[in-house]
């Protein structure tokens, strides 16, 4: 049967199944020896490096002295190559970073960087730098985005990070005791606690020096006992969760410890010989490389030996091990239990009941009812079991059967998430998808979800794969602005030779594709590849203004950038731009440029009004406004006004006249401005004579206050002959007049002038101010003698009640016959009955005249 | 600080909004670890005070100052400024920062700007070589709910700049602040603007939604059913007119100040001298809430009414009541003055446009008898609108009298006041009476006490702005085009998003069954102010929103709360 044939390529371990399907055979590559080369392999099925290992002699067959770097993806398709002359010695690491960045490190400790185009990422980046040119690295090992480097006196770099670029140094180990005056050792190996599993958060390094082990951090170094007899430890490499270190010792055992050094298990191997290569399957299982036998330790006793007669490679994953060979890529992984209980030989778990009945259904088989109606009830783990088992498979034609078997299941069980097939083929769609050899990552299901989809497309783009990429984000519902903007990008860079029109026609045609999509980043890439009228098309295109209106700036678009700034409404915008121009253009230019432009005028004019006077002055001058100059100098002569150390100390307050006789002339240079040019006059005029008031008072308490409060101050000091003064020279009318002086008077209480001011002539304006002041002043005996005075009954009817006099009031009101006038009144002595009552017959009178 | 008001009964969740706002400022204050002094300017600090209180600030490490010109005093390495991002602000924390760095403190800098950076306030800490020695960040507030249907953005000086300085910063503000709010509610499918800055609101905001788009899920009806944006500009008579409803009264004679009166302890019946108090003005005030709106005049009967006391007593809130009667007796002592009722009667009588000379020869007056400057403004601008300008004569005659009264530093006043075009030549014959007749502004025989239309918050002036308001919701701005014309600044009405292709002139009132949210509440208008609304016309809309027939709730958005004496108050310029 054909779940015989599956289980048949098991191996068991203890307890547990193991598998390894081949991913690719043969590889797409001709002719590769990775005895020859140093291999780099990046995990989730990344891309290979390859390039001769100079620390070995080999024979050159037809082939160039010159070493080239190769890079191949995981089927072995060529991606790229390049000759390799960097510099800095033998070639001493190399490895990808968890962006797919091939990162070698050469002897003098530079670090190359090139992308998966085999192009050189400048800067280098120096390890060792100007403190230690000196020195050798003489081992590396990376991790993730880090990498740990030991040079020949045994000092220890780290780069945490590859992105932040900042290298650091890490303590140094003890030196050997002096007493067995031994030179300085190298560690006979070094492993690598990655930064996401230790406390600190830093890079724990573990070195296997002398007979023990010594874990040095950035400013900390501790010894760990390891067990008595281990030591000297000849290999050293850290589980995948960072918890255990497994570790070779000098007389051929394999041993497992916590990262402490406790140890947890070992194992005796037949060889005291250190193996090649040493790598954890899992977390259940490490496996060791000699020359032709691949040995895999378990917790058990029994190991599983496989033969291989041409060198490998292995490269750990999440969930197994990828073994890279001359002619194939193989993936060993531990079975995953739902496929275990389908095809275990002799298994009679409901799932793979499930998986015979469909084979009887396609044979027509009664026997299909008869199993089904055995697993009724455990009919949905069966489903699941099998839809999972499908998720493990590498095989198309194996999935398919399973999903099928799923699917047939699926339909005798009402309770089962329908969309979890579906969901199972879109997965398996989009891995069967990269599995291709042309793409070539063969993901297992494990490591795409680990990997999570967004950084596979992050990959496909990168390997410029954008049509599948922009493909799987529209078929998994993702956001699509990444892969077209990458490919925009990249189109840019390649298309040196395409004229900018129909360049753009040919991006545009793509960037509709995404609404929401950043043209000024497109554009902004065009232009650092120095095609500026391409940028300059394209964020024509760009709709968010804040985006646009920088970009503009960059690419010399002045103009259009304030005009879209200002279509924008965003003032921030129109200042950024209005900043830019000022910086960048002479005065002139920066003046006729703004001036056409209403908004960015006036917010240049209100920056400007609060910190650069005078160059705003230049600016109105620049245009003939000559009025604002005037008001700009009028304003500073209050600002001077109040700093008596701007005015140097002048009594004569001669500068800040100076400024508002400027202000006077040049407002009487045009026509529209006679009245603030007469204003002007006046007020150069005022501080003149208030000076003088001042100087001959000997009181300073004339200066800035308006003309009615000198002419006020004057009556209040006595000085009538001053307070005539200004009245004439300020032409200051007969009615504001009256108003002033009896108002001073009142408030100096001064009654007989008042009495006597009021006598002078008729009043222009009559008695009412002498009234009001008098009540105001509370003195009801000198508001009575003007009351009697006023022509208006109804001003008249008012004072009186004013003053409280209910009858008077009543008299009045009657005279000018006004009943609404006689109710306000009325409320007016609300209190007072009397008064009420004379109110009430008063306007009962009235309403009967008529008169209402 | 005062009360935050609840918020829980609004028609919108506004309580989310503030939340939001809260918890972002205290993130900032998180963020910079260890004790710290947050410096605010003042301004900023009264709007906050409606956001969040100060114990909670305290709580998180906080010594409070106000930003002023002079040297700030802490003991605290760690110094936030949280500013407004305004120009003059700047000097401020310059100077306060060159005064530590020449007494040798050193100090670790942190501002914030409100509600977003910008490269004009950046240049001038730049040009004082301060902004290296700081860490910017900013504060998003872009508006702050003040009762449960007023939002303000706080733009105090909004009509100024924009209308003196051509400065529009504030018109983005208002369109952010909308299109954030637009991200909780919805898109809002009807925008009806009237006035140069509303119709600029109104092409900001569809370009915001084009540039960051609102996704919003299409079978969701929107919460704001429409948008109606007034340029203050539009109707600049009814601000100047004295509030005649109890809170708008309350704002002409104490200054409400975001949602508080501050007054004398004594007159609030406390044995405490010459102390002041803050006494919250919000719908959280069961009483308040129900006679805010009213008529003084109904206000000061009603108190004395046992119908009022029996309300009360169902309330159980006697504090409240006694509350009231003594603020209500204090704001009798302003209106039963002569000058008072004088005052009134002069507005009406230059509403009335029919007696110019009377009206000329009493603003002659006040000017000679120097009134306070602001109140001779305020009916200046009255009759310069109603009579669309003063001929040139006495347009001079008064500008003179002014100046030689108060000063000439006020030709800057009267500039600005030009320049607004509030104060101006007459230059063409006024259109304010057909504005009048059109739009019935003077209703005869109101009754303020059982009011049949917003008239009464005026005593029998009708604001126009909330006429034009009334309008839009009724039946949008076809009917009233011709009157629109008169009135300044452009007028648009737009339908958005997937409402779009509909056609634009269905109304309002044929649309409001589709309309109506699925929970029984009402759909939304959300009306903006664009330079401020005043109480009076907060009440008028209020009237409006009860008003049988109405499909609607109302809900006001403005750039804040003014009064003629506060709007009046931003032209004046202070040189000495």
């Amino acid at each position: 049967m054909a779940n015989v044939s599956v289980a048949a390529e098991w191996q068991l371990l203890g307890d547990r199944y193991y598998r390894k399907p081949e991913l690719y055979h043969p590889m797409q590559w001709r002719h590769i020896d990775l005895s020859r080369n140093k291999v780099a392999c990046a995990p989730f099925g990344g891309p290979v490096a390859l390039i001769r290992d100079d620390s070995k002699i080999v024979q050159l067959y037809s082939e160039s002295a010159l070493r080239k770097l190769r890079l191949f993806n995981s089927a072995g398709v060529s991606l790229s190559d390049v000759v390799w002359k960097n510099p800095g010695g033998r070639l001493i690491g190399l490895s990808w970073s968890d962006d797919h960045t091939l990162v070698c490190i050469v002897q003098d400790g530079t670090v190359y960087r090139y992308n998966v185009h085999a192009e050189l990422i400048e800067p280098n980046l120096s390890i060792l730098g100007h403190d230690y040119f000196d020195e050798n690295v003489v081992e590396c090992v990376f991790w993730g985005n880090g990498v740990v480097c030991i040079t020949e006196t045994c000092k220890v770099f780290a780069v945490p990070d590859f992105k932040t670029r900042t290298v650091v140094r890490l303590a140094d180990p003890p030196p050997p005791p002096i007493e067995l005056e031994l030179e300085l050792e190298l560690p006979h190996c070094v492993a690598v606690i990655e930064p996401q599993f230790t406390l600190s958060g830093n890079v724990e390094v573990l070195l296997a020096i002398g007979d023990g082990v010594v874990m040095v951090e950035e400013d900390e170094v501790q010894a760990l006992p390891v067990p008595p007899g281990d030591g000297p430890l000849q290999k050293m490499v850290v589980s995948g969760n960072g918890r255990f270190v497994a570790a070779f010792t000098h007389d051929g055992r394999l041993a497992v410890y916590s990262t402490r050094f406790e140890k947890m298990f070992e194992y005796q191997c037949e060889s005291a010989l250190p193996p090649e290569q040493l790598a954890w399957c899992g977390l259940d299982s490490v496996l060791l490389y000699w020359d032709d036998m691949l040995l895999m330790v378990g917790p058990s006793d029994e190991p599983v030996r496989y033969l291989y007669d041409e060198p490998i490679v292995l490269v750990p994953e999440c969930d197994g091990v990828r073994i890279l060979t001359n002619t194939s890529m193989e993936f060993l992984q531990l079975v995953p239990n739902s496929t275990v209980s389908i095809f275990k030989i002799g298994s009679t778990s409901p799932a793979a009941l499930l998986y015979d009945a469909l084979d009887h259904f396609d044979r027509r088989s009664a026997k299909a009812d008869e199993n089904l109606r055995l697993i009724r009830s455990s009919l949905p783990e069966a489903v699941e079991a099998c839809v999972d088992a499908a998720g493990h498979e590498f095989d198309v034609s194996r999935q398919r059967t399973l999903l099928r078997a799923a699917s047939y299941g699926q339909a005798f069980c009402s309770n089962f998430q329908r969309d979890r097939i579906q969901e199972m083929c879109k997965t398996l769609r989009v891995l069967n998808a990269v599995r291709n050899p042309a793409i070539g990552i063969p993901l297992s299901i494990q490591q795409y979800k680990l990997l999570t989809p967004a950084v596979l497309i992050g990959r496909l783009i990168n390997a410029h794969q954008h049509l599948l990429a922009l493909r799987i984000s529209e078929y998994l519902g993702m956001n699509q602005e990444v892969v077209i903007m990458h490919w925009a990008c990249s189109k840019i860079t390649a298309s040196l030779a395409i004229p900018d029109a129909a360049l753009l026609e040919i991006l545009l045609d793509k960037l509709r594709l995404c609404k929401g999509i950043s043209y000024a980043a497109v554009s902004a890439h065009a232009d650092k590849n120095g095609r500026r009228k391409l940028a300059a098309m394209l964020i024509e295109h760009e709709p968010r203004s804040s985006k646009q209106v920088p970009l503009l700036l960059s690419i010399g678009e002045e103009d259009t950038a304030l005009m879209k700034a200002t279509e924008s409404g965003d003032t921030d915008l129109v200042y950024l731009v209005l900043f830019h121009i000022w910086q960048k253009k002479q005065p002139l230019e920066f003046f006729g440029m703004i001036q056409a432009r209403m908004l960015a005028r006036d917010l240049f004019i209100t920056y400007a009004r609060c910190y650069k006077h005078e160059f705003l002055k230049d600016f109105f001058l620049s245009n003939g406004q000559l009025q604002e100059v005037a008001f700009l100098l009028w304003k500073e002569s209050w600002a001077i006004g109040k700093n008596p150390m701007a005015s140097k100390g002048s009594p004569l307050h001669g500068p800040r006249i100076k400024l508002i006789e400027k202000a006077h002339s040049l407002f009487s240079e045009t026509k529209e401005h006679t009245f603030e040019s007469k204003a002007a006059e006046e007020h150069a005029k005022l501080i003149r004579m208030q000076h003088e008031l001042e100087v001959t008072t000997k009181q300073a308490i004339f200066v800035d206050s308006s003309i009615s409060d000198t002419i006020r101050t004057c009556i209040v000091l006595g000085n009538h002959r001053a307070a005539m003064k200004v009245k004439t020279e300020f032409k200051v009318s007969e009615k504001r007049w009256y108003w002033l002086k009896v108002f001073a008077l009142a408030t100096i209480r001064d009654w007989d002038a008042l009495e006597k001011f009021s006598k002078e002539k008729r009043p222009p304006i009559g008695y009412r101010p002498f009234v009001e002041a008098c009540i105001e002043a509370d003195e009801k005996g000198e508001a009575l003698k003007y009351i009697p005075k006023l022509a208006d009954p109804r001003e008249r009817a008012e004072s009186y009640a004013r003053i409280g006099m209910a009858k008077e009031a009543a008299d009045a009101a009657s005279q000018a016959k006004d009943g609404e006038l006689l109710g306000r009144l009325k409320l007016t002595f609300a209190q007072n009955a009397a008064a009420s009552s004379i109110f009430d017959t008063l306007r009962d009178r009235l309403s009967f005249q008529g008169v209402s | 600080m005062a009360q935050i008001p609840n918020l829980d009964n609004a028609p919108l969740n506004l309580t989310s909004l503030r939340e939001q706002s809260q918890k972002e400022l205290l993130n900032i204050l998180k963020n910079i670890r260890g004790k710290k002094c947050l410096v605010i300017d003042p301004k900023l600090g009264s709007s906050l005070s409606s956001i969040i209180q100060t114990s909670l600030l305290k709580e998180h490490g906080v010594e409070l100052r106000h930003l002023s010109a002079d040297p700030l005093q802490t003991d605290c390495i760690k110094v936030v400024f949280l500013v407004r991002s305004q120009l003059d602000l700047m000097k401020f924390i310059c100077s306060n920062v060159h005064d530590d760095v020449s007494k040798g403190l050193q100090r670790e800098y942190f501002v914030y700007f409100v509600p977003r950076r910008t490269v004009v306030c950046e240049k001038i800490l730049e040009e004082e070589n301060v902004y290296n020695l700081m860490t910017i960040g900013e504060y998003p507030l872009y508006i702050v709910p003040l009762d449960e249907d007023v939002l303000s953005f706080e733009l105090d000086l909004a009509y100024k700049e924009s209308q003196v300085d051509g400065d529009t910063s504030s018109l983005w503000h208002i369109a952010k602040a909308i299109h954030k709010l637009e991200f909780s509610f919805g898109v809002i499918p009807n925008v009806r603007a009237k006035g140069k800055g509303s119709v600029r609101v109104a092409d900001i905001l569809n370009r915001m939604q084009a540039e960051e788009p609102v996704n919003s899920p299409d079978m969701v009806v929107p919460e704001i059913n429409t948008l109606i944006l007034l340029d203050r500009e539009v109707d600049m008579v009814t601000p100047m007119l004295s509030q005649l409803t109890y809170e708008g009264l309350l704002d002409e004679c104490l200054h409400v100040n975001n949602g508080s009166v501050e007054l004398d302890a004594s007159i609030m019946g406390l044995q405490q001298e010459g102390k002041k108090i803050k006494v919250p003005l919000n719908s959280s005030d069961k009483l308040f809430k129900e006679i805010r709106d009213l008529n003084f005049e109904v206000v000061v009967q009603t108190q004395s009414v046992s119908e009022l006391k029996d309300f009360v007593k169902k309330l159980n809130s006697l504090p409240e009541m006694t509350r009231h009667i003594n603020l209500a007796q204090h704001l009798s002592t302003f209106t039963s003055k002569p000058a008072f009722l004088g005052q009134l009667d002069m507005e009406h009588t230059i509403v009335e446009a029919q007696s110019y000379d009377i009206c000329f020869e009493y603003i002659e007056e006040l000017i000679h008898k120097q009134e306070p400057l602001v109140n001779v403004l305020r009916l200046l601008i009255l009759f310069s609108i109603t009579s669309s300008g003063l001929p040139k004569k006495q347009f001079d005659y008064l500008r003179r009298e002014l100046l030689h009264s108060y000063g000439f530093e006020h030709m800057a006043t009267l500039n600005n006041l030009e320049k607004a075009g509030l104060l101006r030549k007459q230059e063409s014959k006024s259109n304010w009476l057909t504005i009048k007749r059109a739009l019935q502004l003077v209703v005869e025989d109101t009754d303020t006490a059982n009011p049949n239309d917003i008239a009464y918050v005026f005593s029998g002036y009708a604001p126009l702005s909330i006429r034009l308001v009334q309008h839009a919701v009724r039946s949008g701005w076809r009917p009233i085009e011709e009157i629109l014309k008169l009135l300044p600044g452009p007028h648009s009405e737009t339908r958005r998003g997937r409402f779009s292709s509909s056609p634009s002139y269905d109304t309002l009132q044929a649309s409001a069954n589709i309309d109506k949210v699925a929970d029984g509440r009402r759909s939304l208008v959300l009306v903006v102010f664009i330079g401020g609304i005043t109480f009076a016309e907060i009440s008028a809309l209020r009237f409006l929103s009860a008003q049988e027939g109405m499909a609607y709730d109302l809900i006001v958005g403005t750039t804040k709360i003014v009064s003629g004496h506060s709007l009046a108050e931003t032209f004046v310029e202070r040189l000495g």
